[in-house]
């Protein structure tokens, strides 16, 4: 008890005769938690954002004429061979005007003059979870080409090859800007300790002198480096909140937002990085202490 | 003294310890010092006072011989063994090792704190011993803004405020009056009333010249001579045996 009480006045007392420095490494954690898990938060929310676009993911596959339903019940099998789908639609010529006439909305005297056959018929083959990999989506896609009668099969493929590798290049920051959070966050508090204790041989030497064991001498410094990582990543995960409300803000009316829900961290992730922030400082401080403290 | 004098609390057995390059500090000293007594160590400045106490308290090691405290080879101690040995052990340092920046009351609950003690009896030791050294106002004062007599003074403070079972004083009396020197004697004689054993290390002849109580004199690192004082002594010639 009175040990805790020690060791927790000479925390305080530590942190008020070097707030300066203190100040500082707090900015600098506060700012990496917040690019991290800006980077972090953009990323969860593009895997939320592909997990719906795969929901609405189908390949069109576009026929020379219209089946029969002998034919169609041919397709259908062929296409269960390479793998079992959600569900497969076929779309006559007549359905798929009707279609093209709805999404033009107003602009649809345009159909006016145009004969009612003029788009092809199609199967719409809907794939199921186990299938959205990208890769399996083109085999997919190059097996229903080798169909007969099959003259072209769309998927959307620029758009979501793009998307695919933009979620690449987002684990890759995300991974990289965590490392570096880790990196400056726990150099910083090694570097501010190490000079405080540079500052404070005199008050280390008298401590040993009088018989304190290490623990004594260096909690305190854990302490300091470990609240050091507990404050900086509450400050930057509130500045990313602040952030995240803003944005939303911004963008209630858009479309965009009604397809894919922004959504914050859910608390156990918070938990996890607060966790993960206060762990390296406190390693930041402990490891520099050893350094010096040897005798 | 008679009670305790069959224990032993320093024992030095040909202890040697040179410094780079060629100072012999200390050549083959040998020593015993009771368990409650008091023991002046003086000589010449240079002789090797300071460099026998840091033998004590484990800074230095010897080259050779045997460091004992209380039975314990002090040159192979380490970790917590050391640490509670030092626990026990109060220090004034000839440089006195003040915290300047901090108040005097916190240089002196430094060890109290080590120890573990209560705020409440750190508040009364440190006002108790102040007041006894009349530095009673000086309490909140930082260290470092002190005068010299008075930062010795909160060293003996500060190295009695534990009742340590030994106590190491490198010239505690060095820069006081005759009225601050016999304070600091009363309470140093008080606490070895109570059992503590304790060597002074000295010049000051008005402080080992009074009283019955061994002197050892160094000079270049031997001990030339050792005697109980028992009369008021004019000079330092006189403790030769
Ligand atoms: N760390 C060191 N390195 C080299 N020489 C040292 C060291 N410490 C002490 N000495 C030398 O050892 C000798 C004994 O020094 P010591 O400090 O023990 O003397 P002292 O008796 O305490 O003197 P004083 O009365 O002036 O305090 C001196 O010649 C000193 O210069
Ligand atoms: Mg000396």
């Amino acid at each position: 008890m009175n040990f805790l009480l020690t060791i927790l006045s000479q925390t305080g007392r530590n942190l008020l005769q070097t707030w300066g420095s203190q100040l500082l490494n707090l900015i600098t954690i506060s700012l990496s938690v917040l690019i991290f898990s800006f980077f972090l938060l953009t990323y969860t929310n593009m895997i939320q954002a592909g997990k719906q676009l795969g929901d609405d993911l189908r390949l069109i596959a576009y026929l020379d004429e219209e089946p029969s339903p002998a034919l169609q019940k041919e397709y259908k099998r062929k296409i269960l061979k390479f793998d079992a789908v959600k569900k497969i639609a076929f779309v006559s010529r007549k359905e798929a005007f009707e279609r093209f006439k709805q999404e033009l909305g107003t602009d649809r005297d345009v159909l006016a003059d145009m004969p009612e056959d003029f788009l092809p018929p199609s199967i719409e083959v809907y794939p199921r979870r186990s299938l959205h990999s990208l890769t399996r989506i083109k085999a997919f896609s190059d097996y229903l080409l080798t169909m007969p009668g099959v003259l072209k099969v769309q998927y959307g493929r620029q758009w979501i090859e793009r998307f695919y590798s933009f979620v690449r290049l987002m684990r890759i920051v995300v991974i990289l800007s965590g490392s570096l959070l880790i990196l400056t966050s726990t150099f910083m508090i090694a570097r501010t300790i190490r000079l405080t204790l540079l500052s404070r041989q005199r008050e280390l030497e008298l401590l040993r002198l009088c018989g304190a064991s290490s623990a004594y001498i260096r909690a305190p410094y854990f302490l300091e480096g470990a609240l050091q990582g507990l404050l900086g990543a509450a400050l930057g995960l509130a500045a990313l909140y602040v952030l995240y409300t803003w944005i939303t803000l911004q963008f209630s009316g858009s479309a965009l937002f009604s397809f894919f829900p922004f959504t914050f961290f859910p608390l156990p992730v918070i938990a996890i990085i607060v966790a993960l922030s206060t762990l390296f400082c406190a390693g930041g401080s402990f490891s520099s202490t050893r350094k010096i403290l040897q005798v | 003294m008679q009670k305790n004098s069959n224990e032993v609390m320093v024992e030095l057995i040909k202890v040697r310890k040179f410094y780079p390059p060629d100072v012999k500090a200390l050549k083959d000293v040998s020593l015993s010092v009771a368990k409650g007594e008091l023991l002046f160590l003086t000589g010449l400045s240079g002789a090797g006072k300071t460099t026998l106490l840091r033998l004590l308290y484990r800074v230095e090691r010897p080259d050779r011989g045997l460091v004992e405290i209380d039975g314990m080879d002090v040159t192979r101690l380490s970790g917590k063994k050391l640490q509670i040995l030092r626990r026990r052990i109060g220090i004034v340092y000839q440089d006195f090792k003040l915290l300047p920046k901090q108040s005097v009351a916190r240089n002196i609950a430094l060890p109290m704190e080590i120890t573990g003690r209560k705020k409440s009896f750190i508040r009364k030791r440190t006002r108790d011993l102040l007041e006894r050294l009349g530095l009673k106002d000086k309490i909140n004062a930082k260290a470092g803004d002190l005068s010299r007599g008075e930062q010795q003074r909160v060293a003996v403070a500060r190295s009695l405020c534990n009742n340590p079972d030994l106590i190491l004083a490198d010239e505690p009396t060095g820069n006081l009056d005759a009225e601050n020197s016999d304070r600091v004697m009363e309470l140093f004689n008080e606490h070895r009333d109570q059992g503590a054993t304790i060597l002074i290390a000295t010049h000051d002849s008005r402080i080992y010249g009074l009283g019955r109580h061994r002197v050892v004199v160094l000079a270049n690192g031997h001990i030339i001579g050792a005697g109980i004082k028992r009369n008021p002594a004019p000079d330092n010639g006189d403790c030769h045996q």
